[in-house]
């Protein structure tokens, strides 16, 4: 929260999942940050596009499910508009991915997409980005520094960009 | 229209036109930020060339009414009107929610219902008689109104302009004949000559002008 507070943060816009709902909870209620919950992700993109517009500084948080799902609005709205943006992804998934010692990787064979043991959602979430043309880096949570250059970077880069989250928000 | 299914089933030729929509509104929105999108698009830009206009073209599909949303949450001391579709806003129901969960006093969405796919030739949308207002009223969204005629239109206009919101106008009108939307120096209005990215910067040094 102190990060998103010193870079100026005016709207957090996005769906809950298990990985930021400590962040959702935080954020109800706050004074410097409002929450604007939406129903679906594509609208979370579209809504702080129209922030952007107006002079706000939001940021997204969704689910990479709801990334995938959200991939015509983020093109249309964020990415057309070049509406500098930045983007939390919760990534469900990974630990999985890791377990089974595979990597993201462009156009993933169909047996990796089947595997019970393996989530296809972290095989497929930092390709799409690539093929969007959507900047990311991955996070852990561990050093709120990261949290901090990845805003600034994203508002100096003038164009929308992920931060894969990896580890979970606590209320502390 | 001459030729045009009656997707409403009840007399399209009775029923407001597009233009009878929006003259109305082009007289009397002030300085307020209205928000286009497929067919009312062109049309619009015909009749207003104001730099708080928007064209939701070549864009995402389905997403003004929450793009629109954000700028009525960005600019509370602005009214934000936003002209959707009915297909488009078929695509995205959930948003009824989001805006009545955000209480945006500032928002106000007209469902232009034409019943149809106006800008590929008139396809009808899936439903048969969808009732928008209902809709809204059942997302949370605690204006509504259901118009039907211009009379009835310009009747009530200077009241959904002056009153808090957030605020759901069904519009039905008949079917017209706009063709495709494009963004390019072909197009008669000013908002559609120019690529979304540079309309979008204008506007938002437009809004934020003298902003704190």
């Amino acid at each position: 929260m102190r990060v998103l507070t010193g870079a100026g943060t005016s709207h957090v816009v996005g769906i809950p999942d298990n990985s930021s709902a400590g962040l959702f909870d935080a954020l109800a209620g706050h004074s410097a940050i409002a929450l604007v919950r939406v129903s679906r992700e594509g609208e979370a993109m579209a809504v702080a596009a129209g922030l952007w517009l107006g002079g706000a500084r939001p940021l997204v948080v969704i689910q990479n499910t709801g990334l995938l799902e959200s991939g015509d609005a983020l093109r249309g709205t964020l990415a057309r508009m070049a509406a500098p943006v930045p983007i939390l992804v919760t990534a469900r998934g990974y630990g999985k991915m890791s377990a089974a010692g595979l990597i993201p990787a462009p156009r993933p064979p169909r047996d990796l997409l089947v595997r019970p043991d393996v989530d296809s959602v972290a095989l497929l979430t930092e390709p799409t980005l690539d093929a969007w043309g959507i900047p990311f880096r991955r996070w852990d949570g561990g050093e709120v520094e990261v949290l901090a250059d990845f805003l600034s970077s994203v508002e100096a880069g003038g164009w929308p960009a992920a931060l894969i989250f990896t580890g979970t928000v606590t209320a502390s | 229209m001459a030729g045009r299914p009656d997707l409403h089933g009840d007399g399209d030729r009775l029923m407001m036109t597009t233009l009878e929509l929006l003259e109305p509104l082009a007289r009397r929105r002030g300085d307020q930020v209205v928000v286009t999108t497929m067919s009312v698009t062109r049309p619009w830009g015909r009749l207003s060339d104001h730099d708080l206009d928007f064209a939701s073209a070549d864009s995402a599909m389905g997403h003004a009414a929450d793009l629109a949303l954000g700028i009525a949450l960005a600019r509370p001391e602005r009214r934000v009107v936003c002209l959707n579709g009915d297909g488009s806003m078929l695509m995205t129901l959930g948003t009824l929610a989001t805006v009545a969960g955000s209480g945006a006093e500032n928002f106000i969405l007209v469902v232009v219902d034409n019943a149809g796919y106006e800008i590929t030739g008139g396809q009808p949308v899936a439903g048969v008689s969808v009732d928008y207002a209902a809709m809204a009223k059942g997302a949370g969204i605690p204006r509504t109104l259901t118009v039907t005629s211009a009379r009835e239109w310009d009747e009530a206009l200077d009241h959904v302009l002056g009153s808090s919101g957030p605020t759901l106008i069904h519009a039905r009108v008949a079917l017209g004949d706009e063709g495709p939307i494009s963004r390019s120096a072909r197009e008669e209005a000013r908002y559609l000559r120019t690529s979304l990215a540079e309309w979008s910067a204008s506007l938002r040094e437009c809004l934020t002008r003298g902003a704190g």
